[in-house]
């Protein structure tokens, strides 16, 4: 199990990724997202809001009402923010489960395969 | 639990199982029916279609509240048999899929072409079946969504629409049920054998699985389902009659490709025409629109997941949409559509689909009991009641049905025989065998090199490098 913050460290590397991507800004430009990651097994909750393709916060706890809600395991989350680990498998392996439309399922794996396209 | 802030509703789950599985080659499915069984009579067919596809409904029902997902069918077919019988039939149900589009767009451009002539009618085909597709291709590169709102709009105009015409169409023309009941052509044998091509009415309605991850309660999915299957039924069974009783036997014997627009004609002259011809576009757009959707990001996963080759993951640097995968199922689309347009074989795709329909039913009913079994204590938050009945039906019933299309001969309205329809088995037969081979032989080999490349990768997170 990964602490509250283990993946506090993994996002804020992940923020630091995508925000320094000048592809995946252009590609993610129009997206503006609030998004509730549930860790199931350790009760953690963490909110991060995308404006516009920024990830421009994250903290812990869920505040507003989401566009995406993203449950899985703490280790999922750490290993995901990482990019060592590929959503898109573990996704359909039912390990990784997204509420939300079809799109910004695709948008939320898009910034991983971006940023690490070899995962 | 936290919602999300745009939730789809009821209404919503319903226009869109509905949506999908009203397209333009339903009329033309719908009058087949009519001709295997006495057309005034196509209604107890319809609706004993409709009725077997509810129980296969609640299948799906129980299937999506144990995996609320958009990878759903891969989910619960992995879950019930293992990872390669979900790839092998995951993907025999998307390129089979896709061959709809084939007898879909040529019959839009049978429509199109008999209202605007550009050159003759061969090449005013051709042509729209490359807008038609190039269009479609588009609006999913663009990443344009249907919002739940048009959605509702379009199809409830629909069925508004097919409702009117049917009951005005009563209202004044005889329909002689006692007449026809006294047919030589209304068996047992007729009804069955017609209910199994009426299944083809509703192809598409468990396409709206995927959207149980935008609903506020999985249930509402399969409720919305079972709805919509109801709908379905009552507006067909309506109208296929409505349009039998409304075609002279001249224009059924024609074996026209566009019953629906001649009818429209009859009813109300060129308002009838124009009406009908965008009654046509509406369906054709829509359910090609969301097929090509859900196959390309379907696909676009399995290229994540190392089953297809890893380009089809590609994403469009402005659209963030699966640029590939779409382009590769437009280009299938196009070769299906001309391999129709030259063999003039749409009936072939339509028994085809059918057929595909009633296998994935089964493949449902199987991967029912064999979750239920398999894990017992898993919540659900909709399990059919009556045990295994229910699904032991939905396995028996569809598979008769699937070995009555395959064993039956394809005749127009004057009797004449069109095809063997032992044809449909062998080419899904060889389909499903690609599939077996591919997943055999070809899949380990992707799954060997994204393993190896990943070995060579050094982790990121810290300790675990």
């Amino acid at each position: 199990m990964a602490t509250s913050q283990e993946i506090l460290e993994a996002l804020a590397d992940y923020q630091r990724q995508c925000n320094e991507n000048k592809r995946l800004r252009k590609m993610q430009r129009d997206w503006s997202k609030l998004i509730h990651f549930v860790a199931e097994d350790t009760g953690d909750k963490f909110t991060m809001n995308v404006v516009k393709g920024e990830i421009v916060s994250f903290e812990v706890g869920t505040n507003g009402t989401p566009d995406i809600i993203v449950t899985s395991t703490s280790e999922n989350f750490c290993d995901m923010f990482w990019g060592d680990l590929n959503p898109s498998q573990k996704y359909l392996q039912g390990e990784i489960r997204v509420k939300a439309s079809q799109e910004d399922v695709v948008r939320l794996d898009a910034i991983t395969m971006i940023i690490w396209p070899e995962v | 639990m936290t919602e999300l802030k745009k939730v789809i509703k009821l209404r919503t789950v319903i226009s869109t199982s509905t949506g999908m599985a009203i397209a333009t080659s339903c009329y033309l499915a719908g009058i087949q029916v009519a001709t295997i069984i006495v057309g005034e009579l196509a209604w107890i067919s319809i609706l004993v279609a409709g009725f077997l596809c509810l129980l296969s409904a609640m299948c799906f029902s129980e299937l999506t509240s144990l995996y609320p997902s958009a990878a759903g069918i891969k989910l619960y077919i992995q879950n019930a048999f293992n990872e390669n019988i979900s790839i092998i039939i995951g993907m025999f149900y998307v390129i089979l899929g896709i061959s709809m589009v084939g007898a879909e767009s040529y019959l839009l451009a049978s429509v199109l072409s008999g209202t605007f002539q550009i050159f003759n009618p061969f090449y005013d085909k051709f042509l729209w079946i490359l807008f038609f597709i190039f269009f479609v291709g588009v609006i999913n590169l663009r990443g344009v969504y249907i919002t739940g709102i048009i959605q509702d709009i379009m199809t409830y105009s629909m069925v508004a629409f097919m409702i009117g015409v049917s009951i005005y169409t009563f209202a004044t023309h005889d329909v002689n049920i006692s007449l026809a009941a006294q047919s030589a052509k209304f068996t047992l044998e007729n009804i069955i054998q017609a209910a199994g091509v009426g299944v083809f009415l509703f192809v598409g309605y468990e396409w709206v699985t995927p959207l149980a991850e935008e609903t506020t309660d999985y249930r509402l999915i399969g409720k919305g389902m079972l709805w919509a299957i109801g709908l379905l039924s009552v507006t067909y069974a309506l109208f296929i009659v409505a349009m039998f009783v409304g075609l002279t036997p001249a224009q059924l014997a024609s074996g026209t490709p566009i019953p629906h627009i001649v009818f429209g004609t009859n009813l109300f002259g060129v308002a009838g025409t124009i009406s009908f011809i965008v009654m046509s576009i509406l369906a054709s757009v829509t359910s090609f629109n969301s097929g090509l959707l859900n196959t390309s990001r379907f696909s676009y996963a399995m290229g994540r997941d190392n089953v297809l080759p890893r380009f089809f993951s590609k994403l469009h640097p402005a659209y963030a949409t699966p640029w590939v995968s779409i382009l590769f199922l437009g280009v299938l689309a196009i070769a299906i559509s001309l391999a129709t347009l030259y063999t003039g074989k749409y009936l072939f795709i339509i028994l085809m689909a059918a057929a595909l329909e009633c296998f994935i039913y089964v493949v449902a009913a199987v991967c029912v009991i064999k979750l239920r079994k398999k894990y017992p204590e898993k919540k659900r938050s909709f399990k059919i009641p009556l045990g295994y009945t229910i699904p032991i039906i939905v396995i028996v019933v569809f598979t008769g049905l699937m070995i009555a299309i395959f064993t039956d001969v394809s005749r127009d309205y004057l009797g004449r025989e069109l095809f063997k329809n032992y044809w449909v088995a062998v080419v899904m037969g060889g389909c499903f065998l690609c599939m077996i081979l591919y997943t055999l032989i070809v899949v380990p080999i992707f799954k060997k090199k994204a393993e190896e490349k990943a070995k060579t990768r050094v982790k990121r997170r810290p300790g675990k490098g």
